[in-house]
Order: C-alpha cells, then structure tokens, then sequence
C-alpha cells in the first residue's frame, strides 16, 4: 500500500499521464509502425480534449448544454492567426486575446440566455455560432473566407517550435487544464456545481447564485473552447470555415457523453473514441466518415439510455465483475476446503 | 417596529395564487434563542409562510423583518433567495437535499459557501489564501460534525446512509453558515418515535450550544409539543392562535381545526376496521 | 410599396415553413417534455425520400410526397417507439442530448441511403405568378401559404375539438395526471412524434425547391423555428407559429432594407436581446417552481 502511495497523488497521475503522451514523437522515431503522420492525430485529438473538459464542465456540472463549442474555438482560431499573421503579432500575446474575446462574447450569450432557463442556453449558442459562421464566411480579410486561412507554429522567447515541439506544447497545456479542472470541481466551485445540480432550491438556500455560477461554468467552456482554438490553428496551421460547424460542436458533446461526464480521463478517453480511433484504424472503409459520424449518435443515445456514467466507468464495473467472479472462487474452495 | 429580543417579525403577510389566498394577514414574532412551531393541519399555509419568509415566493403583501448577524434589521422582501443566508436565516427541506456523490464532510462544506472570498482563479491554481480557507472551513465542518456525534463518517459518500444520519449532515450544513435563525420544514417527516424523540434533543442541543433561534414548521403534534417554547397554529393561511403548547393545545379553535380533524379520521380509520 | 408587399408574400411563405417547423417542436415538446432538436434533419431525411421517389421511379410529385408523408410518419414514430418512450427516467438535459445524437444518426446515415451529391427537387405547381397590387407570387409560394395555414388550422380545430385532441392536451398539461384517467399517454406522444415528421416534411417540400436538396437543407429551418418556441413561448401553441411568421417577415425585410448579408444573422441577435426584457417569450407566462 506504502509502496504506491505518491502514484495516488492526483497530480502525480496527471503529469504521469503527460509523460506517457509526450513519448510520442521519439516512439515514431523508433517504431517503424508508428507513423509520424500520428502526431498529427493524437495532437488534434489532446486539442480537442481540452475544449471537451471544458464543455465537461459545463454540461457534466451545471447540467447546460452548448452548441456554441466549435464557434468558439473557430473565432479563437481565426483571431490568433490573423494577430500573428496579418498584424505580426507575438504568439503569446494573440493567443490572450484569442481567449479574451470569445470569453466575453460568451459571457454576453451567458447572461441573456442562462437567466431565463438553463434549456435555452443551446438554443442562444445554436444561433450565435450561427451568426460567427457567417462572420467566417463573409469577412474576407479576417478569415481568408472559403480559401482559408494560414497560420504558422508558435514561436516565444525566441523559440520557434516545430511540429514535434507543438505537440509537446500541447501536451503540457492539457495537463494544465486537467489540473485546474481537477482544483475547480474538487474545491468551492465544484461543490456549489454540485449543489446545484442536485437541487437548485437547496444550493440557493446555501448561498448559490444560480446565475453566477451558470456563468462562471460557461465561461470556463468558452475560454478553454477558445485556448483549444489557438492550439489548433498553430498546430494544424490552417482553419476553414466549414471546420467549425455544428457537426464539431456535437462531436464534443458525443466525447463527454461517451467518454463520461463529470470525469476529468473519461473526456480525454472521449475524446480518442471520437476522434484518435476512427482516423487511426477505421479510415480504410468506405463511407467511413458516415458511419463513424452514425455511430457516435448511436453510441450517445445508448450511453445515455444504459450507462448514464460514460465509458470510463467501466474500470470501476469490471473491478466489481471481477471482484465477483473472485469471491464466488475463493468462496467454492472455502467450501471445498 | 422591532422588539430588542425579536429576531423575525412577521407583519400582515398575505400571497395568493391565482386568485387563491393562501397565506392571508398574518403576523406573528419569534424571540431570540427561542424554538417557535408554526403548525396547521395540511394545506394551512405552512409551508407557503416558510417559502416567503426564505424569499422563494415574494409576498404579495406585508413585511419581514429579521434582525441580521451585526444586529442591524433587514427587510427580507428586499434580499434575493441566495442572499438571505448571508443575514443569518437558513433553512432544511422536507426531504433532505444532500448530494448523493459527495462525502459528508463535503456536504457540510456546501454550508460555508457564503465564506468563502477567494476567487475562482485562486481556487484553480491553489493559491495561499484559497488553500488556508478550506482548511479552516473543513476544520470548523470537522468540528461540527463531531459534535453532532457523526465525525467518524466524515468521508463517506452520502448516498445510502441511514435517513437518520443525513439529517444530522443537513442540520450541521446549516450550522456551517453561523445562523441566526433556523427554519426546519416537517424535520420530523419520515422518522419513527424513536428517532423523532431524539430530533427533538439535537434540536433542543443545537440552540443551547450554537445560540440561535429555531422556527419548526411541523405537521407532527408531538414534536411541536414536546420542544417548542411557543407555537402558532394557522388554518386556510389565516391566524388562528399563539401561546404556549398547552394553551394552543387547549385553544377551541386550534381544536376544531386539527385536533377535530384528526379525530375524524380516527372515527373513520375506527369505522372501516369495525 | 409594391416591393414591400412583394417582401410580406415572400415572407409569408417562409414563415408558413418555419411555422410547420416550429409546430412539430411544438408538439413533441408538450407530449414528451423533449426539445427536439433533430426535428430539422428527420425532415431534410423525410425530403430525400420525396426527392428519391420521384427522381428514380418517376411518379408524380404528389404521390411522391404522400410517400414521403408516409415515411416521415414512420421514422417519427419509430424514434418514440425505440428510443424516446424508453427515457421516461432521463433528466430533460439528456433527452436533449439524444435528440442531438440522433442529428449525428441522421446526418450519417442520410448520405447512405441517398449519396453525397445535392438532389433538386421541382415545385409542385411549375408555372405561373400571380399579380396583386405591383407584387408577383408563384402560384406555388401561394399554395405554400394557404396550405401552411390550412393545415394549421386543421390541426388547432383537431386539437381543440376532437376527442384526440383532448387527449394530446391532458398529456401535454400532465403526462401522469393524463395517464392516471386512462388517457392512453403512450400512442398519443407516438402519433405526436408521427404528427411532427408529417408536419417536417411539409416544411422540406416547401423549402427544397427554393435550394437543393442537401444534408443542410433544414439548418436555417431549423434554427429559426428553435427561435421562434422561445420566442413565442413553449407553453402554448400559437405562440410559436404567431414567431415563426414574424420571423420571417422580419428576416425578410432586414435582409432587403438593412443588409443582404447579415440580415438573418441581425435578427437572431435582436431576438436574443429581445428576451432580456421578456423572458419568457411574447405569450410564455412565469412558472413558480413549487419548492
């Protein structure tokens, strides 16, 4: 028990789990069956797991749903590269402002939508990223329109990364946000979360500001919804508007569903269903895309319907089946015995 | 407008619902360190009062005065429903709202919510002065449970423990706020003559020890009887009497509309088993 | 004047597709407790087989959209029967959440059954405009409306009047109430869900012909009859076709007299405003929430 005490820590798991992902790029280096074209993958699959834990948070917490996600990371997306590129901005400094706009344009959705009643905050998001995708289309000199939009990877303190050095720049900004993911929910935040998904008038009695605490959750969704963005443009180093359309912002909710809600692994996990696994095995069928897409609903509307906890409860339930099929054995031999 | 020993004073309430008046001029006053029943036989009111008093329903008329934690008297009508905490009024509910995922020290936490001045940012990152207000928060939380005698529990989930234990954790989250006035609703709904004699103890022990006052909103007779210094009896939301157990016990009135009521029923229970 | 009178037309028969839109929400709202948000792509799914129909057998258009009628109705009432009946325990949030899983089934499998490329699809009635005051509208945007509104009504008078109708209103006041007087709550949400895929088809005929017969076909549709239920309030019928009208007038007008572009886009932020100072919508009352 002594022994594994320090893996317990929380923090020791995370920044653990960090290592194992960041082996990557030499592991291509090494193995001739992992491409390098998987860096690729896995990088886009950690940005896309950033937005989900914040989305997690959001809809896992507080119970609110967006549709908002792929907008707000496509605005981010949009406004580093052209700070950078056009305006030749520094990375840093882009990249905060990349995160602040859409956060206040959230907030803004936030307080005319969430003070009505939670259910219309994905109606309010359905049509703002509506009116962002045409701000996608129709702005020319901000996003390029339809030809797309270039951007180049980052570069600070005079450093200027590479692919395989943005992908460790992603790895070590997800374990940021698991581990401030983890502070938030475990703490105040969390427990007036809490609180509040359990019974609105009792978190009130408490003290909770139904409102602020609403916003607060989706202020967190849209900024790291935001940070995720800027990642993608500086990894990837194209957007184009088609990218950032419902189909993403439901692939999201698909991640958090699938993978579980409330659990800061189970987005990740989420995350390498929806996106790691079909792009790295199941590319070769045909209508592949279809059918994955397909599949994803299904799966959400299963999980929902059969095991509301998500896929990464599973540890916990083959432990206990295990546990199970153990005791009965030792229980046989006792007898015997 | 306020007596020096009142804590809440209750003057010509009435709120009707679509046409119907549920809680019509009433007005009644609870004491310092007093324990007061509010009672009724079902659909007088009661709980219509307590959800005024708490500002889930605004009042259609009438004032609500309760004097604050500095002592300073607030009109409660003017405070939204997650502010009245921060005056020193906090509430149960009927059946009690715990999260079932969370320990039962992180329960009685969801208390000191209110107490909490770090911000969000300084939760997130751990910094020093939103790590020292936890720990100060779950020492007092600690403290709490242990004098409510279920300390060695802290760390279970409150899913599945016994109906009885999770009404201490209620009691001892409200007690986390540093409450002036409690408002239990019908605490004794679901418990057994056993466990309601025992209620009445920790009710008892919890105003001697914490010193604040107590308002019982209670359909069980036995309860309100047995510790409350005065109680109010309501019908139809109006007044109907106010005095000491015996006397409300003993008041015509009262009699003909609870006591009366019940003895109906009891004919009628009688009758059918015959 | 006469471009503005050619504008109300225009809008009208937008309106009348987003009313039939909003209409199927509507009344899956109220029988199921469910805010559908596939309602837009289970008729883009019910259009294609129109479309299908006539392209590949060469029926005529109207059998082909009796068949597509036919069909919508069956995919409504499966969708209650396999999933929907099935989440009477599931929080609201997550019935949203399957009906936005079932966008993901749709749109995946729609390209299966139909391919990738963009159908056209013809207007029922080819030729011919007519002339009021200075303003021209398609005998077919004509028929759009009259029969929007038609149907409509034959909807309100089923609903107010019939035995039927009784029955989807006690659902819709009180599932379990309805249930407890014997009203048989399970076959009245199933035909609202088959009611909501004819009105949905409706709505794809009529907009198809103005576009092509594509995976989005619905997502404008969609989103605006979202708009018009908060808008118009989810609480009672008419409220949300009395938006939907507005909305389209309105859409209309500010596409032409403020900007082409962002016409639609204005508007949506406008209604978002609008309901800071109404929250509930035009029509929608506050519920007290017993504690």
């Amino acid at each position: 028990m002594k022994k594994n005490h320090i893996l317990k820590n929380p923090y020791v798991q995370f920044i653990l789990f960090g290592l194992v992902l960041a082996t990557l790029p030499i592991m291509a280096q090494t193995f001739p069956f992992i491409k390098s074209g998987y860096i690729i993958t896995i990088g886009g699959t950690l940005i896309y797991a950033i937005a989900a834990l914040g989305l997690n948070l959001l809809l896992g917490y507080s119970g609110l749903i967006s549709l908002g996600t792929a907008g707000f990371m496509g605005l981010a997306a949009y406004i580093s590269a052209y700070l950078t590129v056009d305006l030749g901005w520094p990375f840093l400094a882009s990249m905060a402002v990349a995160v602040i706009i859409p956060t206040i344009i959230g907030i803004l959705v936030g307080l005319v939508s969430l003070k009505i009643e939670g259910m219309y905050l994905a109606i309010a998001t359905l049509a703002v990223s509506e009116v962002i995708r045409k701000t996608f289309e129709e702005f020319d000199f901000f996003t390029n329109g339809f030809s797309g939009k270039a951007a180049k990877f980052p570069s600070f303190f005079n450093i200027s990364l590479d692919r395989a050095t943005t992908y460790y720049l992603i790895v070590i900004v997800m374990v940021l946000v698991m581990i401030l993911m983890y502070n938030m929910v475990n703490g105040q935040l969390g427990r007036a979360l809490n609180a509040m998904r359990g019974s609105e008038a009792a978190s009130q009695a408490m003290g909770v500001n139904l409102l602020k605490y609403r916003l607060i959750a989706f202020a967190f969704a849209t900024a790291f919804a935001a940070l995720s963005g800027v990642l993608y443009v500086h990894f990837v180093r194209y957007s184009y508007p088609s990218i950032w359309s419902l189909k993403l912002s439901l692939d999201f909710l698909a991640m958090i569903v699938i993978g579980g809600l409330r659990s800061i692994y189970g987005t990740v996990l989420g995350a390498f269903i929806i996106f790691a696994v079909p792009d790295l095995f199941l590319k070769q069928i045909p209508y592949f895309n279809q059918l994955s897409y397909m599949f994803n609903g299904i799966l959400i509307i299963l999980v929902i319907m059969f095991y509301p906890n998500g896929i990464v409860y599973l540890r916990y339930d083959i432990k206990k089946w295990w546990k199970k099929i153990f005791d009965r054995k030792g229980k046989v031999n006792h007898d015997a015995g | 407008m306020m007596l020096d020993n009142e804590i809440l004073k209750i003057d010509g309430l009435s709120i009707a619902f679509g046409g119907l008046k549920a809680v019509d001029n009433l007005s009644f006053s609870i004491k310092e360190n007093e324990i007061f029943g509010l009672i009724g036989p079902n659909g007088a009111g009661k709980t219509t009062v307590f959800n005024c008093i708490t500002q889930f329903y605004k009042p259609n008329a009438g004032s609500l005065l309760f004097r604050d934690r500095k002592g300073e008297v607030q009109e409660l009508t003017k405070h939204k429903v997650h502010d009245i905490i921060k005056l020193g009024l906090v509430r149960t509910f009927q059946n009690v709202e715990l999260i079932r995922e969370l320990s039962l020290i992180d329960n009685v936490l969801v208390g000191g919510h209110i107490d909490f001045k770090s911000t969000v940012f300084e939760q997130a990152l751990k910094l020093p002065r939103a790590v020292k207000e936890e720990k100060a928060l779950r020492i007092e939380a600690e403290d709490i449970l242990r004098r409510l005698g279920i300390y060695e529990r802290k760390d279970m989930i409150a899913f599945g423990q016994p109906y009885g234990i999770l009404k201490k954790v209620e009691f001892a989250r409200t007690l986390m706020s540093h409450p002036k006035l409690i408002i239990l609703d019908e605490p004794a709904a679901g418990l057994n003559d056993v466990e309601t004699l025992q209620l009445a103890q920790m009710i008892r022990q919890i105003r001697d020890e914490f010193q604040c006052s107590i308002l019982l909103v209670e359909h069980d007779m036995r309860l309100v009887m047995d510790v409350c210094d005065r109680i109010c009896a309501i019908n139809f939301g109006q007044f109907l009497a106010l005095g000491s157990a015996k006397e409300i016990q003993r008041n015509p009135a009262v009699q003909q509309a609870y006591l009366g009521n019940s003895e109906d029923e009891q004919h009628e229970k009688d009758s059918t088993v015959h | 004047m006469s471009i503005f009178l050619q504008l109300l037309l225009r809008s009208l028969e937008t309106g009348s597709v987003y009313a039939l839109a909003a209409l199927g929400i509507i009344i899956v709202y109220r029988t199921s407790n469910i805010t559908n948000f596939s309602q837009g792509v289970v008729s883009m799914f019910s259009t294609f087989v129109v479309t299908a129909l006539f392209i590949n057998t060469g029926m005529p258009l109207w059998l082909a959209i009796l068949g597509g009628v036919a069909s919508a109705i069956t995919v409504g009432m499966l969708i209650d029967f396999i999933v929907i009946r099935h989440t009477k325990k599931v929080s609201p949030v997550a019935k949203q959440i399957i009906t936005l899983g079932l966008i993901m089934v749709v749109l995946g499998i729609t390209p299966l059954f139909f391919g990738v490329d963009p159908l056209t699809l013809p207007r029922l009635i080819n030729a011919g405009d007519l002339k009021i005051l200075g303003a021209n509208i398609s005998y077919n945007g004509l028929f759009n409306i009259v029969f929007g509104l038609v149907l409509m009504f034959v909807l309100f008078y089923v609903l107010q009047n019939t035995k039927w109708g009784l029955a989807v209103r006690t659902t819709a006041s009180n599932e379990y109430t309805a249930r407890l007087m014997g009203v048989p709550t399970k076959t009245v949400t199933m035909f609202a869900w088959g009611i909501a895929g004819v009105l949905g088809v409706f709505s794809g005929v009529m907009v198809a012909p103005m576009t092509s017969v594509s995976l989005n076909l619905m997502d404008q549709v969609q989103i605006n009859a979202l708009i018009a239920c908060v808008l118009g309030g989810f609480q009672t019928f008419y409220g949300p076709i009395f938006a939907a009208y507005m909305i389209g007038i309105s859409a209309n007008l500010l596409s032409y007299y403020v900007s082409s572009v962002w016409g639609g886009q204005i508007l949506y932020i406008v209604i978002l405003a609008f309901l800071i100072f109404r929250p509930h919508g035009l029509f929608g009352k506050k519920i007290i929430k017993k504690v």
